[in-house]
């Protein structure tokens, strides 16, 4: 069941499009998150679901109700709270004038702003902090007064805006689980947006990866990390050895494809669409880092293993990281134990079938 | 600690202590004279605090600052707001011409709305003439008409600092608002307003101190009774009458702490309460509007309204000089270039010493300025804080407490006030800060790495300066030069206390052809002789780079 459902959304910055013509679906109680790098349209989506930004084409609908094709609803009137980037919390109001800014435009009674202010300042843990200025409060703080002020009016829609980028790393990394659990507690309908892939895995229940204002793919993040749509994807999130490459032959009845590779052998490639690859067709062979084993010795697998020289070594504390080269195509390797080779020896390297896939 | 630096500093100080300090102390120890002996005591400041007449003119002045800033806001809150954020076609002609009064002499204002609003002046004569109206209305003599003139030449500071805040608020301030459900009107008054209270505080209080500081105006009005006017009166009129004499001194005195003191206040107020800038990077382009159409007419006809405005005063002063006889009808009649004439004919003398005179001032102000720039924003001095702060304060201090303050100091004394140097050195000493606070803000945009790079190549202090510093500095400094050369060029009130026959500048020429009553004509002429040449310097710096002009307006205060 969709609760807000974005139906092709189009929105344009002078010449430029920031959003291409989306369609997108946010499931009641779900938290998604719109990932992609700067310039992808993530936040121009976000900013249209809000109505601070109004597109050219295209429908929002939310709760089953349209915010634009019957007329535009503002965005007071959308049931929404917002968390902004740099939290946008009012530096000459204090704590508790912030939070309840709302309340009072919706004529709540008196009595009643009070008790709701006590609830959210305790659910965000700022109790206490009422007659402060945001001046006086840690980077943190004031981004559990934008939380605050953004859920204190009970919004059916939560919209997060790159809320995390200006903490420092390890606070980032806390209130993640703070903001994930308190939306999960709420039962809120929440679209976050972010271009760290981490924060993204992390948090979300569904993730959007978006590239130069198209959605590239959908879907839980292991889905996202594991059967990536496309190279965007893939590269995207987490790292990817990118092995260009022809197709020589599907095997009938099996996902394999053999592929012959730029550094002149044939290695076997699962695909998720057989129809795709006819011979002869460019693709890209492609493996993750921590998928590729290394080896000192020869062992008996069979296919996908080759002869390469170590071209990089690096120390990672918990893991090795190679770059060996085969025939001067350079493969990533995250290897978990401790080998002996150093830089300028060879190595047998082995590129899992079951993990292989294709990409175009 | 490098012995050079200390030196300069050294150096830079003695500059001020001669011709700052020590002056200004001697117009405070005379304050506190007792008349005819060379005694001390607070006799002056008693009696001036009991009499009713300095009293009455100390309160008319506050409450004529504070009509002046009111008028002044209420104008300029919505005239910011269309220029910040309206998207709009010709916003920078509107824009220059509704900043001009900046640069404009404000006696200059005067003449021109007394001849355009005078008793008999053009729109009295036009409603009559039309048969709208029997006897001529009061525009501009009384109270009203000076809350009207200064508020005019005062409007631009209030557009300046309210559009820089406007502008420089994060835009996800007030769509946090909008989010919250605050509409428009309450969204400005809520959240928008009370952001730019601190950039509005900057501009404010320029404003209400220049009552306290302007006496041309009231006295050109026949509005004596305000504290700048009378200490004028009193100083320059009176100076036989040792009471009179006294009194204007504690005027000059206390118009100057008035002002030094509520300067010093917003500037504790604003640095405290710095909203703009606070959060980091935004991704919206900003909160420019496309209002709607009849907004868009309605700005517009408010735009013109106050740039016509400002336009009557170069055309009025105009319309003046090229005429004669223009006395009982709307419009000059008869056509002449006699006034010209007479000005280069009878006193080519009066404008070569006005760009002598701000020449050599200027001169003076590079000179010190730019070693001062470079100590308060490079080096680690002890001191040069309190000598970026006592520059700073010249901002604020009126003009004629500089004039008379150089009178005393350098009468009897240090008899310097013989010999026409004292005329650039007033000059200098009085728009010090000008020069510097431009120099002083793009040597704060002057990466230091680049600096840096040039000594590890071995550069030394001097070299780096004039290879790496100074050609990039460049734009902001001639921006600076420019913008001291015409605030000297225009300077009135410390000059008019310290010319002799033959030092005449052309604001005094100006005041004296003004003065003198029926050469009315001649005084326009050169108001607008002073007007056409600050509008060519004026040029200069649109070419050079207005950018700068702007962002060290802001930072400066004035």
């Amino acid at each position: 069941m969709a609760f807000i459902e974005i139906q092709n959304l189009f929105k344009q910055f002078k010449n430029v499009v920031a959003v291409n013509h989306i369609q997108l679906e946010v499931k009641e109680g779900e938290m998604l998150t719109l990932l992609g790098p700067s310039g992808c349209g993530k936040t121009t989506t976000l900013r249209c679901i809000a109505g601070l930004e109004r597109p050219e084409g295209g429908d929002i609908v939310i709760d089953g109700k349209s915010m634009l094709a019957e007329g535009f609803v503002p965005p007071a009137k959308r049931g929404i709270g917002m968390v902004f980037q740099n939290y946008a919390v009012w530096p000459h109001m204090k704590v508790y004038k912030n939070i309840v800014y709302g309340l009072k435009l919706d004529k709540v009674p008196r009595q009643k702003i009070k008790e709701r202010a006590k609830q959210i300042l305790e659910l965000v843990g700022l109790t206490g902090m009422e007659d402060r200025y945001p001046g006086q409060l840690s980077g943190g703080q004031q981004q559990r007064v934008a939380l605050a002020r953004a859920l204190v009016r009970n919004p059916k829609v939560l919209l997060l805006d790159e809320p995390l980028s200006n903490l420092d790393a390890k606070l980032r990394e806390k209130m993640r689980f703070e903001i994930k659990s308190l939306v999960r507690r709420m039962g809120i309908t929440a679209v976050y947006v972010t271009h760290d892939q981490a924060e993204a895995m992390v948090i979300s229940d569904r993730i959007a990866v978006m590239n130069s204002g198209n959605v590239e793919q959908i879907g839980k993040p292991e889905e996202i990390y594991e059967r990536p749509a496309n190279r965007f994807v893939a590269d995207f999130i987490g790292t990817m050895n990118f092995i260009p490459g022809e197709v020589v032959r599907g095997v009938e009845g099996t996902h394999d494809i053999y592929v012959r590779t730029e550094f002149g052998e044939e290695m076997v490639c699962k695909t998720s669409d057989m129809a795709a690859t006819t011979p002869g067709k460019k693709v890209f062979a492609s493996i993750r880092p921590e998928d590729v084993a290394v080896f000192t010795e020869a062992p008996e697998l069979g296919d996908n293993l080759f002869k390469g020289t170590i071209a990089h070594k690096a120390y990672l504390g918990n893991f090795l990281y190679f770059f060996v080269s085969l025939n001067g195509n350079m493969i990533r390797a995250q290897v978990p134990h401790h080998l002996p080779q150093e830089e300028g020896e060879e190595l047998y390297v082995f590129l899992n079938p079951q993990k292989c896939m294709i990409l175009f | 600690m490098s012995r050079g630096n200390f030196f300069l500093a050294a150096l830079l100080w003695s500059i001020i202590a001669f011709l700052v300090l020590y002056p200004l102390s001697i117009l405070m120890l005379e304050s506190f004279k007792i008349a005819g002996t060379d005694n001390f005591g607070i006799g002056n400041y008693l009696g001036f605090f009991q009499d009713t007449y300095y009293l009455k003119t100390f309160g008319n002045t506050l409450v004529l600052s504070t009509l002046v800033l009111l008028t002044t806001t209420l104008f300029g809150i919505p005239l910011s707001y269309i220029l910040a954020r309206y998207r709009q076609h010709g916003k920078t002609v509107f824009t220059a011409l509704i900043l001009l009064p900046i640069v404009l002499p404000a006696y200059a204002g005067v003449f021109a709305f007394i001849i355009f609003f005078g008793k008999y002046g053009t729109m009295n004569l036009l409603l009559m003439d039309a048969g709208l109206i029997e006897k001529p209305i009061n525009f501009i003599y009384g109270l009203h008409g000076l809350v009207f003139i200064q508020s005019l030449h005062m409007l631009p500071f209030i557009v300046l600092s309210l559009s820089a805040g406007f502008t420089n608020i994060d835009p996800s301030f007030e769509e946090a608002a909008e989010v919250e459900g605050a509409s428009g009107f309450w969204r400005f008054m809520t959240v928008t307003l009370p952001l730019c209270t601190p950039t509005y505080l900057a501009g404010a209080v320029i404003v209400f101190l220049w009552p306290f500081t302007d006496w041309l105006t009231p006295l050109i009005l026949g509005q004596l009774d305000f504290l700048p006017s009378v200490a004028y009166i009193n100083i320059a009129y009176h100076f036989t009458d040792m009471q009179r004499k006294y009194m204007g001194i504690v005027a000059v005195v206390v118009s100057s702490i008035v002002c030094i003191t509520l300067f010093l206040l917003a500037r504790w107020w604003v640095e405290r309460k710095k909203y703009t800038g606070l959060s980091k990077g935004t991704t919206s382009e900003g909160r420019v509007i496309d209002p709607s159409t009849a907004v868009k007419v309605g700005s517009y006809a408010y735009m013109i309204f106050i740039a016509a405005l400002v336009l009557l005063i170069p055309i009025v002063l105009g319309l003046s000089a090229f005429s004669r006889r223009w006395v009982f009808e709307p419009f000059p009649t008869y056509w002449t270039l006699d006034n010209f004439r007479v000005i280069l004919m009878e006193s080519p003398l009066l404008i070569k010493n006005s760009f002598l005179y701000s020449g050599i001032a200027l001169l003076f102000g590079i000179v010190f300025g730019l070693p001062a720039a470079y100590l308060i924003v490079r080096t680690r001095v002890p001191g040069k804080d309190a000598l970026d702060f006592v520059i700073t304060l010249m901002l604020a201090f009126p003009g004629m407490a500089v004039g008379v303050s150089y009178l005393l100091a350098f009468w009897r004394g240090i008899p310097l006030a013989q010999y026409w140097i004292i005329m650039p050195l007033a000059l200098f000493a009085r728009r010090l800060p000008y020069f510097l606070r431009m120099a002083h803000s793009s040597y704060l945009q002057l990466d230091v790495s680049l600096e840096e790079a040039s000594e590890v190549s071995g550069a030394g202090k001097l070299r780096t300066f004039t290879s790496i510093s100074l050609p990039l500095l460049l734009k902001g400094i001639l921006v600076g030069v420019v913008m001291f050369f015409i605030m000297a060029f225009q300077e009135i009130s410390t000059a008019i206390f310290l010319y002799r026959g033959g030092w005449e500048t052309l604001p005094i020429g100006i005041y004296l052809n003004w003065h003198r009553g029926m050469e009315f004509g001649i005084a326009a002429a050169m108001a607008f002789l002073m007007i056409v040449i600050t509008f060519i310097l004026l040029l200069i710096i649109a070419r050079i780079g207005g950018g700068i002009l702007k962002a060290a307006w802001q930072s400066g205060g004035k």
